[in-house]
Protein backbone atom coordinates (compact mmCIF):
# COMPACT_ATOMS: atom_id res chain seq x y z
CA UNK A 1 0.00 0.00 0.00
CA UNK A 2 1.45 3.39 -0.86
CA UNK A 3 2.37 5.13 2.35
CA UNK A 4 3.16 8.79 2.41
CA UNK A 5 3.73 9.51 -1.23
CA UNK A 6 1.44 12.23 -2.47
CA UNK A 7 -0.55 13.96 0.15
CA UNK A 8 -1.88 16.97 -1.66
CA UNK A 9 -5.33 15.91 -2.83
CA UNK A 10 -7.15 15.09 0.38
CA UNK A 11 -10.87 14.58 -0.10
CA UNK A 12 -13.12 17.01 1.77
CA UNK A 13 -15.36 14.34 3.29
CA UNK A 14 -12.43 12.53 4.85
CA UNK A 15 -12.89 13.72 8.42
CA UNK A 16 -16.57 12.75 8.56
CA UNK A 17 -15.87 9.33 7.16
CA UNK A 18 -12.84 8.87 9.38
CA UNK A 19 -14.80 9.59 12.54
CA UNK A 20 -17.70 7.41 11.43
CA UNK A 21 -15.70 4.39 10.29
CA UNK A 22 -12.53 4.42 12.38
CA UNK A 23 -13.85 2.10 15.08
CA UNK A 24 -14.95 -0.48 12.56
CA UNK A 25 -11.72 -0.30 10.55
CA UNK A 26 -9.66 -0.83 13.69
CA UNK A 27 -11.97 -3.69 14.63
CA UNK A 28 -11.45 -5.44 11.31
CA UNK A 29 -7.68 -5.13 11.50
CA UNK A 30 -7.63 -6.15 15.16
CA UNK A 31 -9.48 -9.36 14.35
CA UNK A 32 -6.78 -10.27 11.89
CA UNK A 33 -3.81 -9.11 13.92
CA UNK A 34 -4.92 -9.70 17.49
CA UNK A 35 -3.26 -6.43 18.44
CA UNK A 36 -5.03 -3.13 18.83
CA UNK A 37 -1.87 -1.09 18.48
CA UNK A 38 -1.02 -2.71 15.18
CA UNK A 39 -4.64 -2.42 14.14
CA UNK A 40 -4.56 1.33 14.73
CA UNK A 41 -1.43 1.58 12.58
CA UNK A 42 -3.18 -0.34 9.84
CA UNK A 43 -6.22 1.91 10.15
CA UNK A 44 -4.08 4.99 9.71
CA UNK A 45 -2.50 3.51 6.58
CA UNK A 46 -5.89 2.59 5.19
CA UNK A 47 -7.32 6.06 5.74
CA UNK A 48 -4.24 7.62 4.15
CA UNK A 49 -4.97 5.63 1.00
CA UNK A 50 -8.66 6.34 1.20
CA UNK A 51 -7.97 10.06 1.55
CA UNK A 52 -6.35 10.05 -1.88
CA UNK A 53 -8.88 7.77 -3.50
CA UNK A 54 -11.95 8.62 -5.56
CA UNK A 55 -14.09 5.98 -3.81
CA UNK A 56 -17.67 7.32 -3.46
CA UNK A 57 -18.65 8.11 0.12
CA UNK A 58 -21.51 5.62 -0.07
CA UNK A 59 -19.03 2.82 -0.70
CA UNK A 60 -16.54 3.97 1.90
CA UNK A 61 -17.53 1.52 4.64
CA UNK A 62 -17.06 -1.56 2.50
CA UNK A 63 -13.92 -0.26 0.83
CA UNK A 64 -12.30 0.63 4.13
CA UNK A 65 -13.21 -2.69 5.72
CA UNK A 66 -11.81 -4.71 2.84
CA UNK A 67 -8.70 -2.54 2.72
CA UNK A 68 -8.19 -3.01 6.46
CA UNK A 69 -8.58 -6.79 6.17
CA UNK A 70 -6.22 -7.01 3.21
CA UNK A 71 -3.62 -4.71 4.75
CA UNK A 72 -3.71 -6.66 7.99
CA UNK A 73 -3.53 -9.99 6.17
CA UNK A 74 -0.60 -8.67 4.16
CA UNK A 75 1.09 -7.74 7.39
CA UNK A 76 0.88 -11.24 8.82
CA UNK A 77 1.88 -12.77 5.51
CA UNK A 78 4.66 -10.33 4.81
CA UNK A 79 8.38 -10.87 4.82
CA UNK A 80 8.37 -10.30 8.53
CA UNK A 81 7.00 -13.83 8.83
CA UNK A 82 5.33 -13.04 12.11
CA UNK A 83 2.62 -15.63 11.66
CA UNK A 84 4.99 -18.54 11.22
CA UNK A 85 7.13 -17.40 14.12
CA UNK A 86 4.12 -17.09 16.37
CA UNK A 87 2.90 -20.45 15.24
CA UNK A 88 6.24 -22.01 16.07
CA UNK A 89 6.10 -20.50 19.52
CA UNK A 90 2.53 -21.66 19.96
CA UNK A 91 3.28 -25.19 18.78
CA UNK A 92 6.06 -25.47 21.30
CA UNK A 93 3.61 -24.96 24.12
CA UNK A 94 1.86 -28.24 24.77
CA UNK A 95 -1.86 -27.98 25.28
CA UNK A 96 -4.04 -30.82 26.52
CA UNK A 97 -7.20 -28.91 27.31
CA UNK A 98 -10.18 -31.00 26.24
CA UNK A 99 -12.60 -28.11 25.71
CA UNK A 100 -11.37 -26.05 22.82
CA UNK A 101 -13.66 -23.18 23.65
CA UNK A 102 -11.90 -22.75 26.96
CA UNK A 103 -8.55 -22.31 25.30
CA UNK A 104 -9.27 -19.91 22.49
CA UNK A 105 -8.87 -16.79 24.50
CA UNK A 106 -5.26 -17.43 25.37
CA UNK A 107 -2.66 -15.47 23.54
CA UNK A 108 -1.15 -18.59 22.07
CA UNK A 109 -4.40 -19.61 20.52
CA UNK A 110 -4.96 -16.16 19.15
CA UNK A 111 -1.59 -16.53 17.51
CA UNK A 112 -2.67 -19.87 16.06
CA UNK A 113 -5.83 -18.29 14.75
CA UNK A 114 -3.82 -15.61 13.01
CA UNK A 115 -1.43 -18.17 11.56
CA UNK A 116 -4.42 -20.14 10.30
CA UNK A 117 -6.04 -17.00 8.91
CA UNK A 118 -2.87 -16.31 6.95
CA UNK A 119 -3.13 -19.73 5.33
CA UNK A 120 -6.78 -19.44 4.30
CA UNK A 121 -7.66 -18.44 0.76
CA UNK A 122 -7.78 -14.64 0.68
CA UNK A 123 -11.52 -14.40 0.01
CA UNK A 124 -12.39 -16.82 2.82
CA UNK A 125 -10.21 -14.99 5.33
CA UNK A 126 -11.57 -11.60 4.34
CA UNK A 127 -15.21 -12.70 4.36
CA UNK A 128 -14.76 -14.30 7.75
CA UNK A 129 -13.19 -11.22 9.29
CA UNK A 130 -15.74 -8.86 7.75
CA UNK A 131 -18.65 -10.97 8.93
CA UNK A 132 -17.28 -11.19 12.46
CA UNK A 133 -16.71 -7.44 12.37
CA UNK A 134 -20.44 -6.93 11.96
CA UNK A 135 -20.89 -6.44 8.23
CA UNK A 136 -24.13 -7.88 6.89
CA UNK A 137 -24.14 -10.65 4.29
CA UNK A 138 -25.17 -8.09 1.69
CA UNK A 139 -22.31 -5.77 2.67
CA UNK A 140 -19.78 -8.59 2.58
CA UNK A 141 -21.11 -9.69 -0.80
CA UNK A 142 -20.83 -6.17 -2.24
CA UNK A 143 -17.42 -5.54 -0.74
CA UNK A 144 -15.96 -8.78 -2.08
CA UNK A 145 -17.90 -9.06 -5.31
CA UNK A 146 -19.60 -12.28 -4.19
CA UNK A 147 -23.18 -13.34 -4.69
CA UNK A 148 -25.12 -12.90 -1.43
CA UNK A 149 -25.93 -16.60 -1.46
CA UNK A 150 -22.28 -17.60 -1.39
CA UNK A 151 -21.27 -15.49 1.61
CA UNK A 152 -22.63 -18.03 4.11
CA UNK A 153 -20.78 -20.86 2.40
CA UNK A 154 -17.52 -18.89 2.30
CA UNK A 155 -17.79 -17.91 5.96
CA UNK A 156 -18.78 -21.44 7.01
CA UNK A 157 -15.80 -23.01 5.23
CA UNK A 158 -13.43 -20.53 6.78
CA UNK A 159 -14.83 -21.28 10.23
CA UNK A 160 -14.48 -25.01 9.65
CA UNK A 161 -10.86 -24.57 8.63
CA UNK A 162 -10.14 -22.47 11.69
CA UNK A 163 -11.93 -24.85 14.03
CA UNK A 164 -9.94 -27.73 12.57
CA UNK A 165 -6.77 -25.79 13.17
CA UNK A 166 -7.68 -25.05 16.78
CA UNK A 167 -8.68 -28.67 17.43
CA UNK A 168 -5.49 -29.92 15.86
CA UNK A 169 -3.41 -27.92 18.31
CA UNK A 170 -5.65 -28.28 21.32
CA UNK A 171 -6.42 -32.03 21.28
CA UNK A 172 -4.20 -34.40 23.22
CA UNK A 173 -2.05 -36.43 20.85
CA UNK B 1 -36.98 -31.84 0.08
CA UNK B 2 -33.21 -31.90 0.05
CA UNK B 3 -31.23 -30.38 2.89
CA UNK B 4 -30.23 -26.71 2.63
CA UNK B 5 -26.52 -26.23 2.02
CA UNK B 6 -24.01 -25.22 4.67
CA UNK B 7 -24.10 -21.57 3.61
CA UNK B 8 -27.82 -21.38 4.24
CA UNK B 9 -27.40 -22.98 7.65
CA UNK B 10 -24.68 -20.49 8.47
CA UNK B 11 -26.81 -17.55 7.45
CA UNK B 12 -29.63 -18.87 9.58
CA UNK B 13 -27.47 -18.09 12.61
CA UNK B 14 -26.75 -14.48 11.66
CA UNK B 15 -29.61 -13.38 9.46
CA UNK B 16 -32.56 -15.77 9.69
CA UNK B 17 -34.67 -13.28 7.81
CA UNK B 18 -32.41 -13.77 4.81
CA UNK B 19 -33.25 -17.49 4.62
CA UNK B 20 -36.37 -18.66 2.82
CA UNK B 21 -39.39 -19.84 4.80
CA UNK B 22 -39.10 -23.25 3.21
CA UNK B 23 -35.51 -23.72 4.32
CA UNK B 24 -36.29 -22.54 7.85
CA UNK B 25 -39.21 -24.95 8.07
CA UNK B 26 -37.06 -27.80 6.81
CA UNK B 27 -34.28 -27.21 9.32
CA UNK B 28 -36.79 -26.96 12.17
CA UNK B 29 -38.10 -30.41 11.40
CA UNK B 30 -34.91 -32.18 10.30
CA UNK B 31 -32.66 -33.83 12.87
CA UNK B 32 -29.70 -33.91 10.46
CA UNK B 33 -29.96 -30.20 9.70
CA UNK B 34 -30.52 -29.33 13.35
CA UNK B 35 -27.29 -31.08 14.28
CA UNK B 36 -25.46 -29.35 11.44
CA UNK B 37 -26.91 -26.03 12.58
CA UNK B 38 -25.70 -26.65 16.13
CA UNK B 39 -22.25 -27.45 14.81
CA UNK B 40 -22.19 -24.31 12.71
CA UNK B 41 -23.36 -22.22 15.67
CA UNK B 42 -20.64 -23.68 17.90
CA UNK B 43 -17.99 -23.01 15.28
CA UNK B 44 -19.23 -19.46 14.75
CA UNK B 45 -19.13 -18.85 18.49
CA UNK B 46 -15.67 -20.35 18.77
CA UNK B 47 -14.22 -18.36 15.90
CA UNK B 48 -15.94 -15.19 17.10
CA UNK B 49 -14.31 -15.62 20.51
CA UNK B 50 -10.95 -16.44 18.97
CA UNK B 51 -10.94 -13.44 16.68
CA UNK B 52 -11.94 -11.15 19.51
CA UNK B 53 -12.44 -7.45 19.05
CA UNK B 54 -10.55 -4.26 19.60
CA UNK B 55 -12.64 -2.60 22.30
CA UNK B 56 -13.50 1.06 22.15
CA UNK B 57 -11.11 3.35 20.31
CA UNK B 58 -10.62 7.07 20.61
CA UNK B 59 -11.56 8.38 17.17
CA UNK B 60 -10.82 12.00 18.14
CA UNK B 61 -7.26 11.20 19.16
CA UNK B 62 -6.85 9.01 16.09
CA UNK B 63 -8.05 11.84 13.84
CA UNK B 64 -5.64 14.27 15.47
CA UNK B 65 -2.80 11.83 14.86
CA UNK B 66 -3.93 11.18 11.34
CA UNK B 67 -4.23 14.89 10.53
CA UNK B 68 -0.76 15.56 11.84
CA UNK B 69 0.72 12.69 9.87
CA UNK B 70 -1.03 13.46 6.60
CA UNK B 71 -0.88 17.24 6.52
CA UNK B 72 0.64 18.23 3.18
CA UNK B 73 3.17 20.65 4.60
CA UNK B 74 4.54 18.53 7.38
CA UNK B 75 6.79 15.58 7.48
CA UNK B 76 5.51 12.62 9.46
CA UNK B 77 6.38 13.45 13.02
CA UNK B 78 8.50 11.17 15.09
CA UNK B 79 6.61 10.90 18.33
CA UNK B 80 8.56 12.30 21.22
CA UNK B 81 6.75 10.12 23.72
CA UNK B 82 8.38 7.07 22.23
CA UNK B 83 11.62 8.64 21.21
CA UNK B 84 14.66 10.48 22.28
CA UNK B 85 13.81 13.73 23.92
CA UNK B 86 15.73 15.96 26.24
CA UNK B 87 14.50 14.11 29.29
CA UNK B 88 15.05 10.71 27.77
CA UNK B 89 18.75 11.23 27.32
CA UNK B 90 19.16 12.76 30.75
CA UNK B 91 17.13 10.07 32.41
CA UNK B 92 18.94 7.34 30.60
CA UNK B 93 22.26 8.64 31.72
CA UNK B 94 21.06 8.83 35.29
CA UNK B 95 19.50 5.43 35.50
CA UNK B 96 21.31 2.31 34.35
CA UNK B 97 18.04 0.45 34.69
CA UNK B 98 16.63 2.51 31.87
CA UNK B 99 19.80 2.22 29.90
CA UNK B 100 19.57 -1.53 30.16
CA UNK B 101 16.64 -1.60 27.81
CA UNK B 102 19.26 -1.39 25.13
CA UNK B 103 17.44 -2.90 22.25
CA UNK B 104 14.38 -0.78 22.75
CA UNK B 105 16.39 2.35 23.08
CA UNK B 106 18.34 1.46 19.97
CA UNK B 107 15.13 1.83 18.05
CA UNK B 108 14.92 5.44 19.04
CA UNK B 109 18.42 6.23 17.92
CA UNK B 110 19.46 7.27 21.39
CA UNK B 111 20.74 3.92 22.47
CA UNK B 112 24.39 4.54 22.18
CA UNK B 113 24.31 7.38 24.60
CA UNK B 114 22.10 5.51 26.96
CA UNK B 115 24.13 2.36 26.90
CA UNK B 116 26.31 3.00 29.85
CA UNK B 117 27.19 5.48 32.45
CA UNK B 118 28.57 3.51 35.35
CA UNK B 119 31.27 1.77 33.43
CA UNK B 120 34.87 2.52 32.88
CA UNK B 121 37.26 4.82 31.24
CA UNK B 122 37.48 3.82 27.69
CA UNK B 123 36.96 4.60 24.03
CA UNK B 124 34.40 2.32 22.47
CA UNK B 125 35.83 0.21 19.70
CA UNK B 126 33.34 -2.62 19.82
CA UNK B 127 30.06 -3.50 21.45
CA UNK B 128 29.19 -6.65 23.33
CA UNK B 129 25.85 -7.42 24.87
CA UNK B 130 25.49 -8.03 28.58
CA UNK B 131 22.39 -9.99 29.43
CA UNK B 132 20.35 -8.58 32.25
CA UNK B 133 17.12 -10.06 33.57
CA UNK B 134 14.11 -8.24 34.93
CA UNK B 135 15.34 -9.13 38.40
CA UNK B 136 18.73 -7.64 37.61
CA UNK B 137 17.07 -4.46 36.48
CA UNK B 138 15.33 -4.08 39.78
CA UNK B 139 18.59 -4.71 41.59
CA UNK B 140 20.87 -2.44 39.58
CA UNK B 141 21.50 0.59 41.74
CA UNK B 142 20.95 4.14 40.62
CA UNK B 143 24.33 5.74 40.02
CA UNK B 144 23.29 8.84 41.94
CA UNK B 145 23.32 6.69 45.08
CA UNK B 146 27.10 6.62 44.86
CA UNK B 147 27.92 10.21 44.17
CA UNK B 148 26.80 13.26 42.24
CA UNK B 149 25.90 13.12 38.61
CA UNK B 150 25.74 16.26 36.55
CA UNK B 151 24.55 16.42 32.98
CA UNK B 152 26.99 18.88 31.49
CA UNK B 153 25.87 18.78 27.87
CA UNK B 154 22.39 18.12 26.57
CA UNK B 155 22.13 16.60 23.12
CA UNK B 156 19.02 18.60 22.18
CA UNK B 157 17.72 16.14 19.62
CA UNK B 158 15.66 17.65 16.85
CA UNK B 159 14.20 16.82 13.50
CA UNK B 160 15.83 18.41 10.47
CA UNK B 161 14.69 18.74 6.90
CA UNK B 162 17.17 16.55 5.09
CA UNK B 163 20.42 14.62 5.17
CA UNK B 164 22.47 17.65 4.13
CA UNK B 165 21.22 19.65 7.12
CA UNK B 166 21.90 16.70 9.38
CA UNK B 167 25.48 16.60 8.16
CA UNK B 168 25.88 20.32 8.55
CA UNK B 169 24.70 20.17 12.16
CA UNK B 170 26.74 17.18 13.28
CA UNK B 171 29.61 16.68 10.88
CA UNK B 172 28.40 13.11 10.39
CA UNK B 173 27.22 11.63 7.11
CA UNK B 174 23.80 10.05 7.36
CA UNK B 175 24.18 6.47 6.17
CA UNK B 176 22.37 5.94 2.89
CA UNK B 177 20.26 2.83 2.52
CA UNK B 178 20.92 1.27 -0.88
CA UNK B 179 17.68 -0.69 -1.06
CA UNK B 180 14.75 -0.48 1.34
CA UNK B 181 13.50 -3.82 2.69
CA UNK B 182 10.09 -5.06 1.67
CA UNK B 183 7.37 -3.24 3.58
CA UNK B 184 9.43 -0.09 4.19
CA UNK B 185 8.29 2.74 1.98
CA UNK B 186 8.35 6.48 1.69
CA UNK B 187 10.99 8.97 2.63
CA UNK B 188 12.76 9.03 5.97
CA UNK B 189 12.70 11.78 8.53
CA UNK B 190 16.04 12.93 9.86
CA UNK B 191 16.96 13.44 13.48
CA UNK B 192 20.12 14.97 14.84
CA UNK B 193 21.49 15.23 18.35
CA UNK B 194 24.51 16.96 19.75
CA UNK B 195 27.04 15.66 22.23
CA UNK B 196 25.75 14.38 25.53
CA UNK B 197 28.10 14.84 28.42
CA UNK B 198 27.90 13.96 32.07
CA UNK B 199 30.27 14.09 34.99
CA UNK B 200 30.10 11.78 37.95
CA UNK B 201 31.82 12.59 41.19
CA UNK B 202 32.21 9.57 43.42
CA UNK B 203 31.33 10.01 47.08
CA UNK B 204 32.43 7.31 49.49
CA UNK B 205 30.14 8.70 52.18
CA UNK B 206 27.11 8.63 49.93
CA UNK B 207 27.96 5.17 48.68
CA UNK B 208 28.37 3.90 52.24
CA UNK B 209 24.98 5.34 53.11
CA UNK B 210 23.34 3.66 50.12
CA UNK B 211 24.97 0.35 50.96
CA UNK B 212 23.86 0.62 54.58
CA UNK B 213 20.30 1.27 53.47
CA UNK B 214 20.45 -2.08 51.71
CA UNK B 215 21.96 -3.77 54.75
CA UNK B 216 25.33 -4.06 53.04
CA UNK B 217 28.79 -2.81 53.83
CA UNK B 218 30.59 -0.71 51.25
CA UNK B 219 33.89 -2.24 50.21
CA UNK B 220 36.76 0.08 51.21
CA UNK B 221 37.34 2.55 48.35
CA UNK B 222 40.82 2.34 46.82
CA UNK B 223 43.08 5.33 47.18
CA UNK B 224 42.10 8.22 44.96
CA UNK B 225 38.53 7.06 44.27
CA UNK B 226 36.71 9.20 46.79
CA UNK B 227 35.98 12.53 45.13
CA UNK B 228 37.40 11.39 41.80
CA UNK B 229 35.60 12.50 38.68
CA UNK B 230 34.60 10.50 35.68
CA UNK B 231 33.43 12.17 32.52
CA UNK B 232 31.16 10.54 30.01
CA UNK B 233 30.75 11.72 26.44
CA UNK B 234 28.87 10.45 23.43
CA UNK B 235 27.66 11.93 20.20
CA UNK B 236 26.87 13.79 18.12
CA UNK B 237 24.40 11.59 16.32
CA UNK B 238 22.27 11.44 13.21
CA UNK B 239 19.43 9.12 12.33
CA UNK B 240 17.21 8.48 9.34
CA UNK B 241 13.86 6.99 10.28
CA UNK B 242 11.14 5.40 8.23
CA UNK B 243 7.96 5.40 10.29
CA UNK B 244 4.43 4.13 10.12
CA UNK B 245 1.74 6.79 10.08
CA UNK B 246 1.43 6.60 13.86
CA UNK B 247 5.11 7.40 14.23
CA UNK B 248 6.34 3.96 15.23
CA UNK B 249 9.69 3.52 13.45
CA UNK B 250 9.82 0.70 10.93
CA UNK B 251 13.48 1.24 10.15
CA UNK B 252 16.07 3.42 11.87
CA UNK B 253 19.59 3.93 10.60
CA UNK B 254 21.71 5.86 13.05
CA UNK B 255 25.31 6.95 13.37
CA UNK B 256 26.76 8.35 16.58
CA UNK B 257 30.11 9.36 17.95
CA UNK B 258 30.98 6.29 20.03
CA UNK B 259 30.81 6.74 23.78
CA UNK B 260 33.99 7.38 25.71
CA UNK B 261 34.68 7.88 29.35
CA UNK B 262 37.40 10.06 30.80
CA UNK B 263 38.71 9.86 34.30
CA UNK B 264 40.06 12.58 36.53
CA UNK B 265 43.08 10.40 37.10
CA UNK B 266 42.02 7.07 38.51
CA UNK B 267 43.14 4.18 36.29
CA UNK B 268 40.58 2.25 34.29
CA UNK B 269 41.11 -1.03 36.10
CA UNK B 270 40.71 0.59 39.50
CA UNK B 271 37.43 2.23 38.61
CA UNK B 272 36.12 -0.87 36.88
CA UNK B 273 36.96 -3.26 39.66
CA UNK B 274 35.59 -1.02 42.35
CA UNK B 275 32.34 -0.24 40.56
CA UNK B 276 31.84 -3.92 39.91
CA UNK B 277 32.35 -4.72 43.57
CA UNK B 278 29.67 -2.32 44.80
CA UNK B 279 26.74 -3.92 46.60
CA UNK B 280 23.60 -4.18 44.57
CA UNK B 281 25.08 -5.06 41.21
CA UNK B 282 23.90 -8.59 40.38
CA UNK B 283 26.78 -11.08 40.33
CA UNK B 284 25.94 -12.38 36.88
CA UNK B 285 25.96 -8.93 35.34
CA UNK B 286 29.19 -7.97 37.12
CA UNK B 287 30.89 -11.12 35.89
CA UNK B 288 29.82 -10.54 32.30
CA UNK B 289 31.11 -6.99 32.41
CA UNK B 290 34.35 -8.12 34.03
CA UNK B 291 34.85 -10.74 31.33
CA UNK B 292 34.53 -8.37 28.45
CA UNK B 293 35.92 -5.11 29.75
CA UNK B 294 39.56 -6.01 29.99
CA UNK B 295 40.65 -3.77 27.16
CA UNK B 296 38.94 -0.45 27.87
CA UNK B 297 37.44 -0.60 24.41
CA UNK B 298 34.41 -2.87 24.62
CA UNK B 299 31.14 -1.16 25.42
CA UNK B 300 28.87 -3.49 27.37
CA UNK B 301 25.41 -3.01 25.95
CA UNK B 302 22.84 -4.18 28.46
CA UNK B 303 20.10 -6.21 26.82
CA UNK B 304 17.05 -7.63 28.58
CA UNK B 305 17.61 -11.39 28.51
CA UNK B 306 13.92 -12.28 28.57
CA UNK B 307 13.15 -10.08 25.59
CA UNK B 308 16.19 -10.18 23.38
CA UNK B 309 18.67 -12.67 22.01
CA UNK B 310 22.06 -11.60 20.75
CA UNK B 311 24.56 -12.91 18.26
CA UNK B 312 27.35 -11.56 16.11
CA UNK B 313 27.73 -11.08 12.38
CA UNK B 314 30.23 -9.57 10.01
CA UNK B 315 29.39 -6.19 8.51
CA UNK B 316 32.01 -5.27 5.96
CA UNK B 317 34.87 -6.50 8.12
CA UNK B 318 33.55 -5.21 11.45
CA UNK B 319 32.09 -7.52 14.03
CA UNK B 320 28.52 -6.41 14.62
CA UNK B 321 26.23 -7.26 17.49
CA UNK B 322 22.84 -8.49 16.34
CA UNK B 323 19.93 -8.18 18.76
CA UNK B 324 16.63 -9.87 18.03
CA UNK B 325 13.52 -9.62 20.18
CA UNK B 326 12.26 -13.02 21.24
CA UNK B 327 8.81 -12.26 19.90
CA UNK B 328 10.36 -11.62 16.51
CA UNK B 329 8.88 -8.16 16.19
CA UNK B 330 12.04 -6.12 16.02
CA UNK B 331 15.78 -6.42 15.75
CA UNK B 332 18.89 -4.28 15.71
CA UNK B 333 22.45 -4.44 14.42
CA UNK B 334 25.18 -2.25 15.88
CA UNK B 335 28.91 -1.94 15.22
CA UNK B 336 31.77 0.47 15.72
CA UNK B 337 34.32 1.64 13.22
CA UNK B 338 36.87 4.42 13.62
CA UNK B 339 35.21 5.81 16.71
CA UNK B 340 31.79 5.97 15.14
CA UNK B 341 28.99 3.66 16.15
CA UNK B 342 26.42 2.73 13.55
CA UNK B 343 23.13 1.03 14.24
CA UNK B 344 20.34 -0.32 12.07
CA UNK B 345 17.14 -1.30 13.83
CA UNK B 346 13.48 -1.74 13.17
CA UNK B 347 10.44 -3.95 13.04
CA UNK B 348 12.15 -6.25 10.56
CA UNK B 349 14.04 -9.51 10.74
CA UNK B 350 17.72 -9.61 11.62
CA UNK B 351 18.50 -10.88 8.10
CA UNK B 352 16.75 -7.93 6.51
CA UNK B 353 18.57 -5.50 8.80
CA UNK B 354 21.94 -7.15 8.11
CA UNK B 355 21.29 -6.77 4.39
CA UNK B 356 20.62 -3.07 4.95
CA UNK B 357 23.72 -2.75 7.14
CA UNK B 358 26.01 -4.38 4.59
CA UNK B 359 24.73 -2.18 1.79
CA UNK B 360 24.94 1.15 3.58
CA UNK B 361 26.72 3.82 1.56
Amino acid sequence: MPAAATRDAVRPDLEDIFRREYQRVVGVAARVLGSRDQAEDVAQEVFLSFGRSPVPAAEAAGWLSVAAAHTALNLIRSGRRRASREESVASAAESVTPDVADTVLTLEDRSRVRAALARLPRTQATALVLRHSGLSYAEVATALGLSPGSVGTTVRRAELALRKELNRHASPE
Amino acid sequence: MRHPNEGVLRRLIDEPAGVSDADRAHVAGCAVCSRALDDARADAHLVGAALGGSGAVDADAAWARFSAASAPSTVTAFRPARSAGRNRWGTAVRRPAVAALGAVVLLTGAGVAAANDWLPIFQTERVDPVEVTATDLVQVPDLSSYGDLQITEEPDPEQVADAATARERTGLDVPEVAELPEGVTGKPTYQVAGVVGATFTFSAAKAAQAAAAEGEVLPPPPAGIDGSRIRFEAGPGVAAMWSQPTGVPTLVVARVGAPKVLSSGVPFETVRDYLLSLPGLPDGVAQQVRDLSTDAATLPLPVPAEMVTSSTADVDGSEATVLTSRNGLFAGVVWVEDGVMTGVAGTLSADELLAVARDLR
